[in-house]
């Protein structure tokens, strides 16, 4: 059964990581477009919009190389649910205040003709996304990962070391 | 030393021993979850930073550079400035149209491409007369924003020193990316004075924005104007006459217009 899971969990981790190295790749192809992407969320001054329009592509690289190598495994998922909400409340904002945007999530963005809104189905994908960095958040132990070979302090809670336990437990009884 | 005292000792040793033990399979799974962690944050900062630096140096190609004059038939027809929009031809011509365009556009930029030539015949040859509306809907499409702004007011500006033709098309054959740099009011006062441009109110016209609230006032006109909506609103380009929006999807739609 367990290992059952760590297959489920390493396909759950690929695919966040195809996700990201994808979405990622296709805003670095077109960083100007990227720029006017962010910019019609109309949520930031101009500064902060081209620092972001610039580092979002390159952090969604980022944590789709290490989901693919499986380094820190835990951790990456916990910022890429943190991204994704991000993404979701940028998407959801522009939803309530009526703009007519497309989300950039995949390239393109910028302003569409009223109708051509696709917010609920962006905000669904987004959710779906979140649904696998919420996988690996509880359940980071995965094969083929990088975490494996560095020792298993990333998945103790999977572990169920009993060596590391009693260990533990005879400190605990000896009052210290 | 009694016994008693010997065997209590014995037994601190062994305590002692034993948390070493604890801590040290502690510290040595926490240790390894902290490299980790500190090595995912630093690669991920590295990321973000060479891109932001990588991205910074791509989008301001155009810093620097001159904008290179293109050259015109202007001469042939007479042009004015008449308050935000520049007229180009007789006054008696037998039609009027009247473009609305953003510098920053680059549809605009295809449809001068692919009509300019035309329009300019037509004009030259008595049977054309235009009005070029310069709108800034993309004004904050440019990083910084502020292109479409300084280059319509700077056409403005230009008008009224009689080399808007050249400086028009000189702007599209030299575009800016939209979410990149545009060019700033130097280069856009060089190009008039590259342009032949030798008045020396040029470089403070555009430099204070002379016609900035007016453009953007006519602008905000336009967008709200009811006659010029087109799927669902205002858009550049978009060629009326009268008040009614020509489809310039047909490529005839000029001769159509002046038979």
């Amino acid at each position: 059964m367990v290992r059952v899971l760590d297959w489920v969990g390493t396909l759950v981790r690929l695919g966040l990581a195809a996700v990201w190295l994808v979405s990622g790749g296709i805003k670095v192809s077109d960083l100007n477009q990227t720029y006017v992407a962010v910019q019609a969320y109309d949520l930031l001054p101009h500064g902060v919009v081209s620092v972001v329009a610039a580092a979002v592509p390159f952090l969604e690289l980022g944590l789709g190389v290490l989901l693919l190598v499986g380094l820190g495994t835990r951790l990456v998922a916990v910022l890429s649910a943190v991204v994704l909400l991000a993404f979701i409340g940028a998407v959801a904002q522009s939803w309530a205040r009526g703009l007519t945007i497309d989300c950039g999530c995949f390239g393109g963005g910028g302003q569409v003709a009223a109708g051509q809104t696709r917010y609920p189905q962006e905000i669904a994908r987004d959710a779906g996304f979140l649904l696998l960095a919420g996988w690996l958040v509880v359940r980071p132990r995965t094969l083929l990962a990088l975490d494996g070979v560095f020792g298993r302090g990333e998945e103790g809670q999977t572990g169920g070391r009993s060596g590391t336990h009693s260990a533990e437990e005879a400190a605990a009884a000896d009052g210290g | 030393m009694g016994g008693a005292e010997r065997t209590a000792r014995k037994k601190r040793q062994q305590q002692t021993a034993a948390r070493k033990a604890v801590t040290s399979a502690r510290s040595g799974g926490g240790r390894t979850k902290l490299v980790v962690g500190i090595v995912v944050v630093l690669l991920l900062a590295g990321a973000v930073i060479g891109g932001v630096l990588y991205s910074n140096a791509q989008k301001n190609q155009t810093e620097g550079q001159s904008i290179t004059p293109t050259s015109t038939r202007a001469g042939d027809y007479p042009v004015r400035r008449d308050g935000v929009v520049v007229v180009a031809g007789k006054d008696d011509a037998k039609v009027t149209i009247d473009i609305y365009e953003d510098f920053l556009c680059p549809v605009c930029r295809a449809f001068e491409q692919a009509n300019a030539s035309a329009i300019e015949q037509k004009v030259s040859d008595g049977s054309l007369r235009v009005r070029y509306h310069m709108v800034t809907i993309l004004n904050n499409r440019s990083d910084p924003p502020g292109y479409s702004l300084d280059s319509a007011n700077a056409a403005l500006c230009v008008a009224d020193a009689g080399k808007f033709p050249a400086y028009h098309a000189s702007l599209y054959g030299n575009q800016p990316e939209e979410g990149a740099r545009g060019y700033d009011k130097t280069q856009l006062a060089k190009l008039g004075t590259d342009l032949g441009i030798t008045a020396p109110d040029l470089k403070s016209c555009i430099d204070s924005g002379r016609y900035n609230a007016d453009v953007q006032s006519a602008t905000n006109q336009a967008v709200q104007t009811p006659y010029l909506q087109q799927d669902g609103g205002f858009g550049t380009p978009t060629v009326a006459v009268g008040q009614r929006v020509v489809s310039i999807s047909d490529p005839n739609w000029l001769t159509k217009l002046l038979n």
